[in-house]
């Protein structure tokens, strides 16, 4: 029984290897989707960023052109003004002037702003890109994983009543039923051979009997015999 | 076991970077819409009672400024609109407002007609202030003919009303959805 209990331990552990083997992979993989993943939510954020400081650029260029166009609508109620004599020319002049350079000042901003823009426009086509690649790899690398996870479930799940099926699962629900039909066979064998001893007993109890009723028949029989020797006395 | 919890949120998102939701939207995301990119600027929370929550984000595109609704209830509604001068709904509502406290169940605006839809008292409440830190309001949607449009109308005072119109988009319309730098 010892030997035999190691031998099922070596069994055991040999099975345990086997899924080891099937199981450290995908954990091992699962992790490198893990670390995968840690980058790309890195890459998402600093696209995020870049285009975030694009749509900022955008509202610095939007509010930069209105302050122009509104400094040059200014300059104009300015010169209309001193046309119209409600202000002296000198002093449109040079309020005008000082309107319009505000809104070069304004425009040069707007300039910068739509530069920063295309810039970031590059950036962000760029990024975007990679970030895009990155992205639809992981989701591959994910799928692929969880085919593979369902691949290697459903053959330990075969493997399993397999080995159930052929025998080798000392332990296994098909082996028990072998032990049971063996072990009723076995019963019913013994009832058998006890059937047939109680036949054979009954072969001799009969061989007794009928030797025994030889003897009574002999003994009746001389007691007649004795019976009619005293009459003929 | 909350102070692991912490950690462990911290080193992972609570989202799925590979498939990032709307539904994971908060202040900082960008997103795309209409063939502009969107900066979540703001993020806010509704309670409107029975455990049904609904949220708003402020949103940018350097141009615009418009307000992103997504309410969950069993299916995802969202809706985009921009802030609306109550007096652009017409006297007769702004007077209705400011005498009975309540909007007339339909009116006209832009030539077109809407109509009442529902009328939710809750709570709101600005992620950015702290946690306890909810507002009364009462907010009417109502909504165009083909329910396409809507317009909210919401009462934050006796006198404080403030209305919003948009539209219905559907999901799909945003995409593109990129997390906020971690802080």
């Amino acid at each position: 029984m010892g030997l035999f209990n190691r031998l099922f331990t070596i069994g055991k552990a040999e099975a345990n290897a086997a899924v080891d083997k099937l199981e450290d992979p995908i954990k091992m993989t699962e992790q490198g989707i893990r670390d995968l993943k840690k980058d790309l939510d890195k890459s998402l954020q600093a696209l995020a960023e870049v285009k975030a400081m694009a749509i900022r650029s955008k509202r610095d260029l939007s509010s930069a052109k209105s302050k122009g166009e509104s400094y040059e609508q200014k300059a104009i109620m300015l010169i209309q003004k001193a046309e119209k004599g409600e202000l002296e020319a000198a002093e449109a002049d040079r309020l005008a002037t000082e309107a319009l350079t505000r809104k070069e000042e304004a425009d040069a901003e707007a300039k910068r702003a739509q530069e920063e823009i295309n810039r970031f426009d590059n950036n962000i086509s760029n990024l975007d890109a990679n970030v895009k690649k990155l992205k639809s790899t992981i989701t591959r690398y994910e799928n692929e994983l969880r085919t593979l996870k369902a691949r290697a479930r459903v053959s330990k799940a075969t493997e399993k009543i397999n080995k159930q099926i052929s025998g080798i699962d000392s332990s296994g629900t098909v082996s028990m039923l072998e032990k049971m039909k063996d072990k009723v066979e076995q019963q019913e064998a013994m009832s058998e051979a006890y059937g047939e001893i109680s036949q054979e007993n009954k072969s001799i109890d009969d061989e007794i009997d009928s030797v025994l009723d030889e003897k009574s028949a002999n003994a009746s029989s001389s007691l007649e015999a004795l019976k009619a020797k005293l009459k003929n006395k | 076991m909350g102070l692991f919890d912490r950690f462990k949120k911290k080193s992972e998102p609570l989202y799925d970077s590979t498939d990032i939701r709307i539904k994971d939207l908060d202040v900082g995301f960008v997103f795309d819409y209409d063939l502009s990119n969107w900066e979540v600027q703001q993020a806010y929370e509704y309670d409107w009672g029975d455990n049904y929550f609904s949220d708003e984000y402020k949103i940018s595109d350097g141009d615009k400024t418009l307000y992103l609704s997504v309410e969950d209830d069993d299916e995802l509604t969202l809706s985009v609109s921009k802030k609306l001068k109550i007096k652009a709904l017409g006297t007769a509502v702004l007077e209705q407002l400011m005498g009975s406290q309540k909007p007339p169940t339909s009116f006209e605006y832009e030539g077109e007609r809407y109509v009442m839809e529902e009328e939710s008292p809750g709570f709101f409440h600005d992620l950015a202030n702290g946690k306890d830190d909810w507002e009364e309001l009462i907010s009417w949607t109502f909504t165009n003919e083909n329910g396409e449009k809507l317009i909210t109308i919401e009462q934050w005072d006796e006198k404080e009303f403030e209305a919003s119109v948009g539209k219905y988009i559907k999901e799909f319309e945003i995409s593109n959805i990129l997390p906020a730098t971690d802080r």
